[in-house]
């Protein structure tokens, strides 16, 4: 089923894998069982991820324990683990959230709206990407009224129960051209997420594979011409060639204006949720902090490890800061704090969670599993990662996935947390 | 018979008309329609008197007035650009100035507005508006205006036309004692702390929503200004006050008796540095405002205006339940009509 995705330097086979096993895959394969012995050093993380290198400690005595003994009146299990939480005002089945795909030709028309319906039975919020709009259309007439951005939406309302999950549809500098989110909150497509609270509007100041850089895709010159008013190009691939590169202006802020959009997203679209999406940039706390303070119900860190479907091999290895050095930065706080950057399994999951974030992205994974399984690939990869949540927050004695926090981590030596975190909540 | 008082807005909604004709042969219509022509030609009349010049106004360009809570524009295919229609003409205000020093337009805007305000009474998907702008003046120059112009057209209505006021039930009392003294005014943080002791919900950092509009409209005898309202609720165009960062040099203009807001205006902002860094707070992309930008860097005169919603002006002169009552082809949000 699947159209040959590629993706370099993650863990794509063991993805797939949950893809087509779901919670089974979380263990070692069946075959090996009861003539296998198992131990440390099967999987080595990377030396280079901080986040990998931190270690998940269950203590001995647990009294989070006891008193869910007490309340349940016998022994806990995994399966007592509450997930069920609150991310950027939407209601969730779990800390888990699938990230925006973007214009990219990997994330088009069916891949996008299967990715959609299975977030949506998941109970699960979704982001919808920029540049959907100036890049696809939004109703184009030969289209039969169909838009990838508004079939994204409409194919997730249709797929979602009364209560759970929530869109966020991203706008960045050039979408501000299309409008798209004026486009959005007047169009009926919208009226059933908005009726319930679950829609979202995300201020995309960047993006973690390409920090301080804007979008960057590849496009046939036909294509280019097209969308020539709104984007540069550039003839990187030397001007004989039939292909250029669409450049989009990262946009400009300062404190100032990140304040001030959203506050103005609040004022102008007072029935959405307000998410800011942040890169990786050293003053990503203070950015933070700001988005917060005027009013934002998310912000979303998007570690330099984050996924992308077009960036310069430099920008990939050497710019920004990893995801553990954001959260570290940032510190544990009241706010609603969303972290990206490849996550696809549990355990990094939980680490991030113990760190400050409410909920994970899941990007290159999600499209990954819906390539894998258009009907069930992402169902069966979120179910295993709930197993493992379940079991890693249960292992440390905690029955509400809230309750993580860094005591239930052992750093690198080299780690030193920040004054901030001693605030934790 | 429609009913005017204030409590007509609890009532059930007048029923938006099945034909157009059914609407235009209305008498209620044909007297509403009568007033708000008498209340065109007096507006003429007074600005013509003070100095105006009349322009006809634009109706696309390649941008519009982004300065709009969550309506959407209507783009236009212009020989392969995109245009938009005006939502309004704040830009083309502003410009019209390097020709003469007083202006103003009665334009049709365009502003396709979320369908949950189909039920305000107030909104309009196509309306009209008296614009006005003023080079070199103040803030509280466009609002002495503002007050003027609107005390000279009641009281022209009240003198001359009796009888249209008298098919449409309008208590001409409480319309009278409205022309008679100078307006009230309010900060929007007094406003706002107002709304929220009297347990109504609203952001201190927003626009005044319009339940909240209505609230504040409803208790008060007279028309009465609300100033300096909090940067981010406004457009780019609107005037931050240098004494007091984060506020605006702007005012809305609320009718009593619950019919809400009459007018919006400010000190317009016309330096190019600020203008682009405004854009951005705004949201906005500098690159799409070229003509405009390309026009404050070489220089755009310092003003002050407003623009009057004509139906909603003409709605609250005549009494009536609702704005498109006040328009012979009304468009509701949302709603399919003629």
């Amino acid at each position: 089923m699947n159209t040959a995705l590629v993706a370099h330097g993650f863990p794509e086979e063991q993805v797939r894998a949950r893809a087509r096993h779901g919670a089974a895959a979380v263990f070692p394969a069946q075959s090996g069982y009861g003539s296998g012995l198992l131990g440390a050093g099967a999987c080595t993380p990377d030396a280079d991820d901080e986040l990998e290198r931190i270690r998940i400690v269950p203590p001995v005595f647990m009294p989070e324990r006891l008193k869910k003994l007490i309340d349940l009146g016998r022994e806990p299990l995994y399966s007592d683990v509450d997930l069920e939480t609150v991310i950027g005002g939407f209601t969730s089945r779990m800390p888990l959230y699938v990230s925006a795909f973007g214009s990219t030709q990997v994330a088009s028309h069916d891949l996008g709206e299967a990715a959609g319906r299975q977030a949506a039975q998941l109970g699960v919020p979704l982001v919808i990407g920029e540049n959907v709009v100036p890049v696809n259309g939004y109703r184009s007439a030969d289209d039969a009224g169909v838009s990838p951005l508004l079939g994204r939406i409409a194919a997730y309302a249709e797929a979602a129960g009364a209560e759970y999950g929530g869109v966020a549809v991203q706008q960045s500098t050039e979408d501000a051209d299309a409008e798209v989110w004026n486009l959005i909150y007047s169009d009926p497509v919208s009226e059933p997420l908005l009726a319930t609270g679950r829609l979202a509007f995300e201020l995309k100041v960047g993006q973690g594979a390409k920090p301080g850089l804007g979008g960057l895709t590849v496009l046939d010159r036909d294509t280019a011409g097209r969308v020539a008013e709104q984007y540069a190009t550039d003839e990187v691939f030397g001007a004989d060639s039939d292909r250029v590169l669409r450049v989009s202006s990262p946009g400009t802020f300062t404190e100032e204006i990140l304040r001030q959009q959203v506050r103005l997203m609040r004022n102008n679209f007072p029935r959405v949720k307000v998410w800011v999406k942040l890169h990786p940039g050293r003053d990503v706390a203070e950015a933070a902090a700001t988005a917060w303070a005027a009013g934002a119900d998310a912000v979303t860190v998007d570690g330099a490890e984050g996924g992308t479907a077009w960036a310069p091999t430099g920008f990939l290895s050497h710019v920004g800061l990893p995801l553990a050095d954001c959260l570290r930065r940032v510190g544990r706080k009241d706010s609603c704090l969303l972290a990206s950057g490849r996550m696809w399994e549990g355990t990094r999951a939980v680490k991030a969670l113990a760190l400050g974030a409410r909920a994970v992205g899941l990007g290159r994974a999600a499209l990954l599993a819906v390539d894998e399984d258009r009907e069930a690939g992402l169902r069966r990869l979120a179910e295993a990662f709930a197993l493992e949540v379940r079991m890693l927050t249960s292992a440390v004695g905690k029955y509400h996935v809230n309750a993580l926090d860094p005591q239930d981590l052992l750093f690198p030596a080299a780690w030193r947390m920040p004054s901030a975190a001693s605030g934790a909540a | 018979m429609t009913v005017t008082t204030p409590e007509a807005v609890d009532e059930a909604p007048a029923p938006f008309p099945a034909s157009p004709d059914a609407h235009l042969t209305d008498p209620a219509t044909r007297a509403t329609l009568r007033v708000q022509s008498r209340m065109l030609a007096a507006t003429r009349a007074f600005l013509t008197a003070h100095g105006f010049q009349e322009l006809l106004p634009p109706l696309i360009g390649p941008v519009t007035d982004p300065g709009i809570r969550g309506s959407k524009q209507v783009d236009v295919d212009f020989y392969g650009h995109k245009y938009k229609l005006m939502t309004s003409a704040i830009l083309y205000k502003q410009a019209s100035l390097l020709a003469f020093d007083k202006i103003f337009y009665i334009a049709p805007n365009v502003r396709l507005e979320p369908v949950e305000t189909a039920v305000t009474h107030r909104h309009l998907a196509e309306f009209h508006q008296i614009d006005v702008e003023i080079r070199d003046a103040s803030r509280e120059d466009a609002m002495l205006l503002a007050e003027q112009l609107l005390t000279h057209v009641v009281t022209d209505v009240l003198a001359s036309m009796p009888a249209e006021l008298d098919v449409l039930g309008r208590d001409t009392e409480t319309l009278r004692r409205a022309a008679g003294d100078a307006f009230g005014r309010v900060g929007h943080a007094e406003a706002t702390a107002g709304l929220i002791a009297a347990g109504h919900p609203q952001d201190p950092a927003a626009e005044i929503d319009w339940q909240g509009e209505e609230i504040v409209s409803a208790r008060a005898e007279r028309p009465f200004f609300v100033t300096d309202y909090p940067k981010g609720s406004r457009g780019f165009y609107d005037k931050e006050n240098p004494q007091q960062p984060g506020v605006l040099r702007n005012f809305d203009l609320i009718a009593p008796e619950g019919y809400g807001e009459l007018a919006s205006g400010s000190e317009r902002e016309h330096d190019y540095a600020t203008l682009v860094t405004r854009m951005r707070e705004t949201g906005e992309n500098p690159a799409k405002y070229g003509w405009y930008l390309d026009l404050a860097r070489r220089g755009i005169p310092a003003s002050s205006g407003f623009g009057i919603g004509l139906e909603r002006f003409t709605r609250y002169v005549t009494g009536r339940q609702a704005a498109w009552q006040a328009s012979a082809y009304p468009k509701l949000p949302g709603v399919v009509s003629a």
